[in-house]
């Protein structure tokens, strides 16, 4: 009798390849055969074996194989994680799948033979890749091992084989004559296959002792409270999970580069200090922030596809106001390189305050009395109280950032007073003009805002006045809640729908409900005094149309639609631009970073009048600028990432494990007699609203220690560390993918490669 | 293949050959395979079934062979074992004859049903494929028909595929002339899973075996309505009792006696029990069932004094037999029991038989060994422990392989 054990993975077919060596050894010598997996763990990748016994007459054993004659390893990476050589005979042999001559295995076992099955299988197109079927070149190596006819061998093969009779028969072929190793056959093996009786060894007495009995104190019964540790099946796992923190959409939306997820899981532990300094790291304004940012984190929030996003900005702003006076000292100066910064807005400042941090001494130059840039003469007291805006200033100012106040400047100025380099941030206060005749008769909104803001200046507006705004951003609906509380009645009028308005949503609720009128779809084509010294107003109809480069549907004049209104002031807020002043009359393109200027010092752009429009978008750009300028002085290359981050998406949510909680809303408060009052509308939110507004976070890509990952594992291989971290055991962990599945924030990965950091 | 060495022993006859089996055909198949190659051959005419490892692959080979024609029976893939045998309880009162298979658990599931076929005394038969309960396991194990042992049905356990075979064609026979069900049991992978040398008998040759079912007097007649499974009053219970009483006295000797018959059709010879090598020389005698017996066999041939005794019907357990196989036996020698079972008692289950069946009329020292549960192999080695302890101070009751 002959006993051939191999050794494969799961899905190489070795077990369907014993099972027709049996059918080929009974054809060719009428043998009794034997061919069984050892089963269980017949899994694709999973370590497998399968046994063969053939024989001349009746087989008395039905064991596993323990002392092989031949052993065949399908796959040559088990011979790291299987003891796949375990118990050969002395005279065995051993044939090995791979490109090695047999010297490579030299001193593992006496007579070892290899054959190239993998390739010569995937050369006839056989399996793939990945999971090339190497069955048939396998079968033919064995048969060239026992010299047998392999013409005789081929018809069995091609009857058993599911696909491609003749790529199997020629893989076979193909295998039987690129054995190398041996010559002939293996005479030994030959001669044990025809021998008629088996090897009766005599096994040792203190062998035949060896059974220890039922009341073996040595003997320790497992229990369910471990894995069984005795049966590692780590080595089963082809897909592989591990923990990762992937990029949530609020952190991903942020223009500043907050790590929102980061404050708001600190904020739900209470951990407030720590969730501010989140926060620091890239905007010094999380008070303003939380007041008049339209929050693209809760616009995209995943939670909102369950109830309502978290509230965000309450959380920013009690976290910056609790810190708004702490004791600050400037960093020592590293570099003597001196920067300066024209504009003292939300760009100007953090890129500021940026460099200072790095070691440079930092001039700022603002033309305003008072700096704050659009912060100081665009947001009206009753959405941000000037409080917050000061002492947010001066903070930076106690961190060493020098602000000239009433300085107007341009670039060509600074470069003769010895500054390495120039940022702009002048951010975009010039008024767009509509382009009607007698334009002159409309005011200009953000000089209008500016105006009253820093001087109290009214413009003429009195109680009961009527007063016609033209607009749909933030400065129109400022600009109408302004001329509320000076006692007018403000109508805005608007070109397209309120769906289309580029103002923040919950600025135009809070407007309609203190008392602004509003008309859509209607626009100015013409404008005129009348004898009275009021102003008529020709409005024409809107209807709209397809989609703009915005996005937005177009606004088409409707023809006959005309119509006039008389009031007593118009405002057109329709747009800004930047102030090209800083220029000096150089045509300058402004951009995010380096621009193009010709003079003797290099300038670098950045806020309202390089991109975006909101504070946040500001911050952002300045701490990009800053970025760029430190490198620049630094003769580092500069690069930016660009690249989108992979973003979790709300169908990477498992909504099914969160339950609905509504949004603690921050409470909105007016006088119905709004008349000089310009105290803050949006009362924030306690203490303890917040740490519960904080554990609505739905934790998008970060593990939050819920323990689903835990309970589902069906194989107990994930565990708490003694630092109370869930990990993964990787010795039993079979790659089932469960925990992937059931995480309810998409922080495991299931993926095919092993993780070298596991 | 090249001619095989010269030696000695090339050259004698194999005695222990198999011999062509006239009107059969030799295949290498597997056990699952083999038990559903039965069915066909039984012109098994219904088939419900629900799939459980290490079953699956008969009642997916069935579910071929209805598919593609071999086969002319209705197969039907239920929701649960609940249900298999609840449909196979209806087909067999409609005088189908059934066939399905189960494993473990699904045999636990169908525990309430299987004492319902019994007592409605409906011939059918089944295949249950040893795998035990928790700890979770999928290998060969016993506890699970040997835990159904009190259901009613009749129970044999096959050593080999061919037996497997060859047995569910003899349990047809049996099963319709009693109406009592039976259960053929083999050992996971051992025998389900391992492809091996099996001959399979002409249709011819079994149809002359085995006649069609015949119309049971309870099988539903449209023109002659019939109530089945009311209420049975204390007055009438035991009536039915004493009727399957008597019937399941029977079982002994007509089960012989058809395997008398099988063997001159087929040439294939199997008792009720085997005895190897007992007589006056033995002093050991391993009691053992299913696969464990091959391997036993293997290791006998060293021990001249060691003898085998093989159950292969095991419920109604065959007293007769038993004591006839050991009539030779002296009394001062020992039986070893070899259990791939767990009951959740001292003794494992073929102890507890052979002590039955030896009460009164035997007074020979048994020994229990506990091996091979849950999958655990059982080679050789394993077996001359098992010899090597029952004659060096045993205790009653051991458990080999503790480590």
């Amino acid at each position: 009798m002959i006993e051939i054990r191999g050794h494969a993975r799961g899905g190489q077919g070795m077990v369907t390849a014993f099972e027709i060596l049996a059918k080929i050894f009974n054809k060719l010598g009428g043998f009794k055969v034997q061919a069984f997996p050892a089963f269980g763990v017949e899994r694709t990748g999973a370590p497998i074996q399968a046994f063969l016994r053939v024989a001349q007459n009746e087989i008395f054993n039905r064991s596993n194989i323990y002392h092989p004659h031949l052993i065949i390893i399908f796959d040559e990476s088990l011979l790291e994680q299987v003891p796949v050589f375990e118990g050969l005979k002395e005279n065995g042999a051993v044939l090995v799948n791979t490109e090695k001559s047999p010297a490579a295995f030299a001193g593992r076992a006496n007579q070892i033979y290899t054959v190239p099955a993998t390739r010569i299988s995937l050369e006839l197109g056989l399996g793939s890749k990945s999971l090339p079927i190497i069955n048939a070149a396998m079968i033919g190596a064995v048969m060239r091992i026992f010299q047998a006819e392999l013409d005789m061998a081929l018809p069995v093969l091609r009857q058993s084989v599911p696909i491609k009779p003749d790529a199997n028969a020629e893989s076979a072929s193909r295998a039987f004559e690129s054995v190398q190793g041996l010559e002939e056959g293996n005479e030994y093996l030959v001669q044990c296959l025809y021998a008629r009786d088996a090897e009766m060894e005599v096994v040792p007495e203190e062998i035949l002792a060896q059974s220890a009995g039922v009341h073996s104190d040595a003997f320790q019964a497992p229990f369910w409270n471990v894995p069984m540790s005795s049966n590692k099946t780590g080595n089963w796992r082809l897909m592989t999970p591990s923990y990762v923190s992937k990029t949530p959409p609020c952190n991903a939306n942020c223009p500043a580069g907050t790590d929102v997820r980061a404050f708001v899981r600190l904020t739900a532990e209470k951990k407030f200090d720590e969730a501010f300094e989140v926060i620091a790291r890239h905007n010094p304004f999380p008070g303003i922030c939380g007041r008049v940012c339209p929050h693209f984190c809760e616009q995209n929030c995943n939670r909102n596809q369950l109830d309502e996003g978290l509230n965000v900005g309450a959380m920013e702003r009690f976290l910056g106001d609790r810190l708004r006076q702490r004791p600050l000292k400037p960093s020592p100066i590293r570099y003597k390189e001196r920067i300066a910064v024209i504009g003292s807005g939300p760009a100007g400042l953090t890129a500021a305050l940026r460099l200072r941090r790095k070691g440079y001494p930092v001039t700022v130059f603002e033309a305003l009395p008072l700096a704050g840039g659009m912060m100081r003469a665009g947001i009206p007291k009753f959405r941000l109280p000037d409080e917050v805006l000061d002492e947010e200033i001066a903070a930076i100012l106690k961190e060493g950032v020098e602000i000239q106040t009433s300085h107007r400047v341009t670039v060509e100025e600074l470069a003769t007073k010895g500054f390495n380099a120039v940022i702009t941030a002048v951010g975009s206060h010039i008024g767009l003009a509509l382009g009607l005749e007698n334009e002159h008769l409309f005011a200009e909104g953000i000089t209008f805002l500016r105006n009253f803001k820093l001087h109290g200046e009214k413009d003429g507006i009195k109680k009961g006045d009527e007063i016609a705004i033209i607009g749909g951003g933030n400065t129109a609906i400022d600009l109408a809640r302004t001329a509320l509380r000076l006692g007018a009645i403000p109508t805005i009028y608007y070109r397209r729908t309120i769906t289309e308005m580029p103002a923040i949503a919950q600025e135009v609720e809070e407007a309609m409900a203190e008392g602004v009128q509003m008309e859509f779809l209607s626009a100015p084509i013409a404008v005129n005094l009348t004898k009275e010294g009021l102003i008529t107003m020709r409005l024409q109809d809107m209807r709209l149309g397809p989609q703009d480069d915005s996005g937005r549907r177009r606004p088409v004049p409707i023809a006959g639609s005309e119509r006039d209104v008389v009031v007593d002031k118009v405002i057109a807020a329709i747009g800004q631009e930047f102030d090209d002043f800083v220029f000096h009359g150089q045509k300058v393109e402004p951009q995010q970073g380096k621009v193009i200027y010709k003079g003797n010092v290099p300038v670098f752009c950045a806020g309202d009048m390089a991109w975006g429009g909101t504070v946040a978008e500001a911050i952002g750009s300045g701490n990009k600028v800053a970025e760029e300028v430190d490198a620049f002085l630094r003769g580092i290359p500069y690069h930016h990432d660009e690249t989108l981050p992979e973003v979790v998406l709300p169908e990477d949510i498992n909504y099914t494990y969160f339950l609905p909680s509504a949004r603690h809303r921050s409470e909105f408060k007016y006088n119905r007699n709004l008349f000089n009052d310009f105290t803050e509308v949006s009362a924030g939110l306690e203490e303890h609203e917040l740490v519960e507004e904080g554990g609505r976070c739905l934790h998008c890509g970060d593990c939050f220690n819920c323990g689903n990952c835990f309970n589902f594992c069906p194989d107990a291989a994930i565990f708490v560390d003694e630092s109370g971290r869930i990990r993964i055991d990787y010795d039993y962990c079979k790659g089932c993918g469960i925990c992937a599945q059931e995480c309810p924030c998409s922080a495991i990965q299931f993926q095919l490669q092993e993780e070298e950091t596991l | 293949m090249p001619d095989g060495p010269r030696t000695e022993t090339a050259t004698e006859a194999a005695p222990d050959r198999l011999s062509e089996f006239p009107r059969h055909q030799e295949r290498i198949m597997k056990g699952n395979y083999a038990a559903a190659e039965a069915a066909r051959l039984c012109r098994v005419g219904f088939v419900p079934a629900y799939p459980i490892t290490p079953q699956t692959t008969i009642v997916e080979r069935l579910s071929e062979m209805v598919s593609n024609g071999e086969m002319d029976a209705t197969y039907v893939n239920m929701d649960s074992e609940h249900s298999v045998f609840a449909a196979a309880m209806g087909a067999a009162l409609g005088g189908e004859r059934v066939f399905t298979a189960t494993a473990g658990q699904g045999l636990f599931y169908a525990h309430e049903v299987l004492q319902a076929i019994s007592h409605f005394r409906l011939p059918m038969v089944m295949c249950n494929v040893g795998r035990p309960s928790i700890p979770w396991n999928i290998w060969s194990d016993q506890s699970d028909s040997l835990s159904q042992r009190d259901t009613g049905w009749i129970q044999y356990y096959g050593e080999s595929s061919q037996e497997v075979l060859d047995t569910i064609i003899q349990a047809y026979l049996l099963s319709e002339q009693l109406n009592i069900p039976v259960m053929v049991v083999l050992d996971a992978f051992y025998q389900s899973h391992t492809s091996e040398n099996i001959w399979i008998p002409e249709q011819d040759l079994v149809d002359e075996f085995l006649p069609p079912r015949r119309t049971a007097e309870m099988s539903i007649d449209l023109a002659q309505p019939k109530a089945f499974g009311g209420l049975v009053p204390p007055e009438h219970y035991y009536k039915f009792n004493y009727n399957s009483w008597k019937d399941v006295n029977k079982v002994e000797s007509l089960s012989a006696k058809i395997a008398g018959r099988f063997a001159g059709h087929f040439g294939r010879k199997y008792g009720n029990v085997e005895a190897v090598n007992i007589g006056p020389q033995t002093r050991l005698v391993l009691v053992t069932i299913s696969s464990i017996t091959t391997t036993a066999r293997g290791v006998i041939r060293k021990y001249p004094d060691v003898g085998l005794l093989k159950i292969r019907l095991f419920k109604p357990f065959p007293k007769a037999s038993v004591l006839d196989a050991l009539k030779n036996l002296p009394e001062n020698a020992i039986l070893a029991n070899v259990e791939r079972n767990f009951l959740g008692d001292r003794e494992g289950a073929i102890q507890q038989e052979m002590k039955r069946a030896l009460y009164g009329s035997r007074n020979l020292r048994m020994l229990d060994f506990y091996a091979g549960v849950g999958g655990k192999d059982v080679p050789p080695l394993t077996i001359e422990k098992i010899i090597y302890r029952a004659t060096h101070s045993p205790e009653d009751i051991n458990w080999i392989d503790v480590d």
